[in-house]
């Protein structure tokens, strides 16, 4: 398929507060870059949708801009917008087959019956749904649904595509299946794209770059990994699973004492004039454990040992009581059990320094 | 049906059968005729009745002034109705849709005497219409005892049932498929044309035969505004009972008008089938 001609899509300052006093979308600004994938990603009711239904256009927000390609879209009706949306439970038409769902937007676009007819059988063959093409929505399973919205939504060739909790709606085999489904389809397309999800997961796999929001505002921008191993707030840590927030104190020149020991190598540009109480953000897989006492370690107690198949997870007790949970992949030798003195090393690089 | 299923329904089927002794009775009524110079009507049992009416034009005249004021009112309704239903349904701002719900149900709370009496006093040769034409020099209107007079004040009977009915049934069309069918391309007339409406059409169908049926059977407003001028079905067996007291003539346009309606029902009822099979989708 051709023709998808992929726009630049910038969001300034954009405010919304709903009759009632309630301020879903509070002061975001944020870039998407031609062909990217930004995921939205962020508990429920923190103005995921209502971002993704100003840029629509079926809300208006009471300030701000929105433009595509450098032009603003906030004064264009929602039908002339070109921006397809995928909603969250689908809107697929109950009273059209499939091939009219898919073909309502061309025929509004009034595209010859022709040509509209092989755009229709492409898309179909696109996201492998041709033998269903006579079915109603009501015949579909969640999974074809899921496909239909889809096709329905990039045959007119938008601008741009929005995905509300695109995958929401399925269970979790389907879900994995579907990811990266989507994932090959949006690269081949190019397609700009802007996706909600409240599964971070789901946000890794499917984007470029991940926005976490937290009560209407976009708490920190990134890439998956950078969210993923160096996450800018507590919150955020939290969000995204991250097992070990710890309390710390930090010492001179990236020193952060933990326990009495101090942890040398985390390098933080962002907060290096910080001093005092910090948190130290760590995942579990960036602590890895040692048998007895080893220099620059810091020992712990094993508390807990649980096994999960590839990996095994451990809870360790501190010497001043903290407890952190550290994730290893499992190894030739037998695991440590509960008693065991060991020592835990940190991946310095892997590591956070959030406010306390 | 189990025991207790019957149970349930054993007030309704007794309700039922109540019916349908009334019917009955009345049925058997109209065979009779009345003793002449005295109010007791007898037998011998004959068709006597229905020959006359079928032979008068004064009966056919009220079958056709009947359906067609109740035509013309299902029509006004729907056009009238289905705005107000969708405002009802989809307005963003809450107090309009508080300011039309407030008119609907205070239509609802006012008694039909009452409101009768309204519109006789908002269209009489003294009404606020016609002194307004008065006080800028126009020539007054005739606006009462006619069939405008009906027209209206059944309307604003219906409207709020017809209203209520709709407001349901749109309701239930979830706004995010004309969100979809918007962000697809469709203007917002055509997204009425192609999404709202035929998902519309089943309830539609459920409101409009509730308003044609009550148009059919409304006697109240004919009688006080028609003034006698306006003869429909039920106006004209009222009269029968109370002017000329021909009870079994009566029974015999009163079982005449049953069977229309039975008609009526029965060709609505394949009409709904037939759209609901073309546009019932449940939504997916
Ligand atoms: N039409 C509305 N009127 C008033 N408040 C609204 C409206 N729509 C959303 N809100 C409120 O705005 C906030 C953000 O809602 P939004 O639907 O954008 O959340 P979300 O992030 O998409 O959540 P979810 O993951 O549950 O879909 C919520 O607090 C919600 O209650
Ligand atoms: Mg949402």
């Amino acid at each position: 398929m051709a023709g998808y001609a992929s726009c630049r899509l910038d969001i300034d300052g954009i405010r919304k507060t709903y009759a009632g006093g309630v301020v879903a979308v509070d002061d975001i600004s944020l870039t998407v870059e031609k062909g990217e994938v930004l995921a939205l990603l962020g508990p429920s009711g923190c103005g995921k949708t209502t971002l993704l239904q100003s840029i629509a256009g079926f809300v208006t927000p009471d300030r701000g801009d929105i433009a595509l390609d450098g032009q603003s879209i906030l004064t264009v009706a929602p039908e002339r917008r070109r921006t397809a949306m995928m909603f969250q439970h689908y809107a697929l038409f109950p009273h059209m087959s499939v091939r009219d769902n898919i073909g309502f937007g061309l025929k509004m676009m009034k595209v010859a019956k022709p040509e509209a007819v092989r755009r229709i059988d492409d898309v179909l063959r696109l996201v492998r749904i041709e033998a269903l093409a006579e079915r109603m929505p009501s015949q579909l399973s969640g999974g074809q649904r899921q496909r239909v919205a889809l096709a329905r939504a990039v045959v007119t060739e938008p601008r741009m595509l929005l995905l509300d909790e695109p995958l929401g709606a399925l269970d979790q085999n389907l879900r994995e299946e579907m990811q990266s489904e989507l994932r090959k389809l949006q690269q081949r397309l190019g397609l700009t794209t802007v996706m909600v999800t409240h599964d971070q997961r789901e946000a890794i796999v499917l984007s470029d770059r991940i926005a976490v929001m937290h009560d209407g505002k976009v708490e920190q921008i990134g890439t998956a990994r950078d969210i993923y191993d160096h996450p800018c707030t507590c919150y955020v840590a939290n969000f995204t699973g991250v097992e070990n927030l710890l309390p710390a104190e930090r010492g001179a020149e990236g020193v952060v004492i933990l326990a009495g020991v101090a942890i040398e190598g985390i390098v933080d540009p962002g907060l290096a004039a910080r001093k005092g109480a910090v948190t130290l953000a760590v995942r579990s897989e960036a602590i890895s454990l040692s048998p007895g006492v080893s220099h620059g370690a810091i020992p712990a107690t094993v508390t807990f040992v649980q096994m999960l198949g590839a990996s095994m997870r451990y809870e360790v007790e501190l010497d001043d009581g903290t407890r952190l949970v550290v994730a290893e992949v499992r190894r030739e030798t037998a695991p440590y059990s509960v008693g065991d003195k060991v020592s835990a090393r940190f991946a310095a690089n892997r590591c956070s320094i959030l406010e306390a | 049906m189990t025991r207790q299923a019957f149970l349930l329904s054993l007030p309704a089927l007794l309700l039922v059968c109540l019916f349908g002794v009334v019917m009955f009775s009345f049925a058997e009524i109209s065979l009779l005729s009345m003793k002449p110079g005295a109010a007791v009507f007898s037998g011998p049992p004959s068709l006597a009745n229905y020959e006359r009416l079928l032979a008068s034009s004064g009966a056919w005249r009220a079958v056709a002034t009947t359906m067609r004021l109740s035509f013309i009112i299902t029509v006004l309704c729907i056009v009238a109705g289905y705005p107000l239903a969708r405002v009802l349904a989809r307005s963003p701002s809450a107090s309009l849709r508080r300011f039309v719900l407030f008119c609907l149900v205070g239509t609802f709370l006012s008694g039909g005497v009452t409101r009768a009496y309204a519109w006789l006093i908002i269209l009489g040769n003294r009404g606020i219409i016609n002194r307004g034409l008065e006080a800028f020099g126009l020539p007054t209107l005739k606006l009462l005892n006619n069939e405008f007079a009906v027209v209206v004040s059944v309307l604003n009977f219906v409207l709020p049932f017809f209203v209520m009915t709709l407001f349901g049934a749109l309701k239930t069309i979830p706004a995010t498929l004309e969100d979809a069918s918007r962000n697809l391309g469709a203007s917002p007339m055509r997204t009425f044309l192609h999404v709202t409406l035929p998902l519309s059409i089943p309830g539609l169908a459920v409101s409009t035969s509730l308003c044609f049926a009550m148009s059919l059977g409304a006697f109240l407003f004919p009688q006080m505004l028609g003034g006698g001028r306006v003869q429909v079905l039920a106006t004209a067996i009222y009269e029968r009972i109370q002017a000329s007291y021909n009870i079994p003539e009566a029974a015999a346009l009163a079982f005449l008008f049953f069977i229309l309606v039975i008609v009526i029902l029965v060709v609505t009822g394949l009409l709904r089938r037939l759209v609901g099979r073309r546009f019932a989708g449940d939504p997916a």
